[in-house]
């Protein structure tokens, strides 16, 4: 049996993002590298609201969301668990959003004047944490 | 629950207006806030904030216009009614002379709805004994001590007027927990006024701005600060005259690039830019407080001399 463990994430505010997006970055995060594996347990809303001393309902906003984009399952009367891994999107919205995000990070590469090699080299680090979890 | 705020709204106001002098405080104020959650209220100093509750609680008389609130004319508020409004302000004024037990059992007596464990378990997050005199409690003991009290009268509405000024990170963390986390603060919907946006970002459901006595916003804090972006434009020559700017909130100049923060604007702002002869075009996030500072500001976003 599953047991719900603290979930080790940080909110900041004053930051460009929303706290609720935070949150659901900081999840997609986790699970995406396997710290949060399918079938765990998430907090409560009302103890990760206390944890982070937010308002609850950003917490059942940010939820909402990771449940309606299939990262999350409810189980009724449980809470919620982590779902099983499946491909969420279509073939062609994953390009498209992969596109979209290339562009933004290209354009921000630009905006740095940033070196491309040492820009490859940096984005190769950052996703070598995605490989972890295949490996 | 009966006698509950007519039509959902706690507070409604209608054509409300309020002169000292010649000095205008609110300025035909409508405003309806809806039962139910946190709402913040943030405005410049004199954007009319405590006025208004003056008024709203009956303090004060308007110039004009209605005042309502829990759906009963301010002017009239009986006994009954104040029972179910709890208030905090800033300097949580309290008799420094009597002890926390004397205060304690004085505003028992007076309130009927009383919940004893209601007060138990906010005073619990307090270091706070009752022998001690109020004088002596350190200001974040006596915002705990006067939050408590509040809660304890259980408030269908609960107005907090810059609640956790002046208290040290440990008593303000303390304070907004109880406020969010309690079962005392359950059900009850919390009027926060606040010009800690650190705090706003973390309590509230719906922000509402008030500027030179009216009503400039009224929605969540993530949809207002969509309303607002952030612009950064190379513009070779002299950039646009500020006054032609749309939706200008903000315009710096920083190292030959031109920074603009706007409101309500759209893609279409890019080929406003172009058509200033701006060469490269770029959109930045904002943040939550940088939105609500620089709609805050707005005045000063054209210097008299440009």
């Amino acid at each position: 049996m599953a047991r719900t463990k603290a979930l080790p994430i940080q909110i900041v505010t004053g930051d460009p993002r929303p706290i609720g997006r935070q949150i659901v970055d900081a999840v997609r995060m986790r699970i995406a590298t396997g710290e949060l594996e399918p079938g765990a347990q998430l907090p409560s809303v009302r103890g990760l609201a206390q944890q982070l001393t937010i308002n609850p309902n950003t917490v059942a906003k940010a939820y909402a969301e990771l449940t309606a984009e299939g990262w999350l399952e409810a189980r009724q009367g449980l809470g919620l668990y982590v779902a099983p891994p499946r491909q969420r999107l279509s073939a062609g919205e994953r390009d498209r959003r992969m596109d979209e995000a290339i562009q933004a990070f290209v354009h921000e590469v630009v905006a740095l004047d940033y070196p491309p090699e040492r820009a490859m080299a940096r984005l190769d680090k950052a996703l070598a944490v995605l490989g972890r979890k295949s490996a | 629950m009966t006698g509950t705020a007519h039509d959902g709204f706690v507070i409604e106001t209608r054509g409300l207006s309020k002169r000292y002098g010649r000095k205008i405080a609110i300025d035909c104020l409508d405003i309806a806030i809806p039962a139910g959650s946190i709402h913040a209220i943030v405005g410049a100093n004199g954007a009319g904030k405590s006025t208004l509750f003056r008024i709203l609680l009956g303090f004060l008389p308007a110039t004009a216009g209605e005042a309502r609130i829990l759906g009963r004319d301010s002017r009239y508020l009986t006994p009954s009614d104040r029972e179910r409004i709890g208030f905090v302000n800033e300097e949580h004024t309290l008799p420094g002379w009597m002890t926390v037990a004397e205060v304690t059992a004085m505003q028992r007596r007076h309130y009927a709805r009383w919940s004893q464990p209601a007060f138990d378990e906010v005073i619990g997050h307090y270091n706070v004994e009752a022998t001690q005199k109020v004088g002596q409690l350190s200001r974040g003991e006596r915002a705990g001590f006067n939050l408590a009290l509040s809660l304890a009268q259980r408030p269908e509405l609960l107005v907090l007027d810059e609640p956790t000024l002046g208290l040290d990170v440990v008593a303000k963390r303390a304070f907004l927990e109880t406020l969010m986390h309690s079962n005392a603060a359950e059900g009850c919907t919390v009027i926060y006024c606040s010009h800690q946006m650190e705090e706003v970002e973390r309590v509230a459901d719906n922000l509402i701005i008030l500027e030179r006595g009216a009503l400039r916003n009224m929605s969540s804090p993530d949809e207002f600060r969509s309303r607002v972006s952030h612009w950064v434009a190379d513009i070779p020559f002299r950039g646009p005259d500020p006054r032609l700017v749309p939706g200008l909130l903000d315009e710096q100049r920083i190292d030959g690039v031109y920074h603009y923060l706007v409101l309500d604007q759209g893609e279409a702002f890019v080929e406003f830019l172009r058509a200033c002869g701006a060469r490269d075009v770029h959109r930045l996030p904002v943040s939550l407080d940088r939105a609500i500072n620089g709609f805050l500001s707005r005045q000063h976003a054209v210097p008299a001399a440009a």
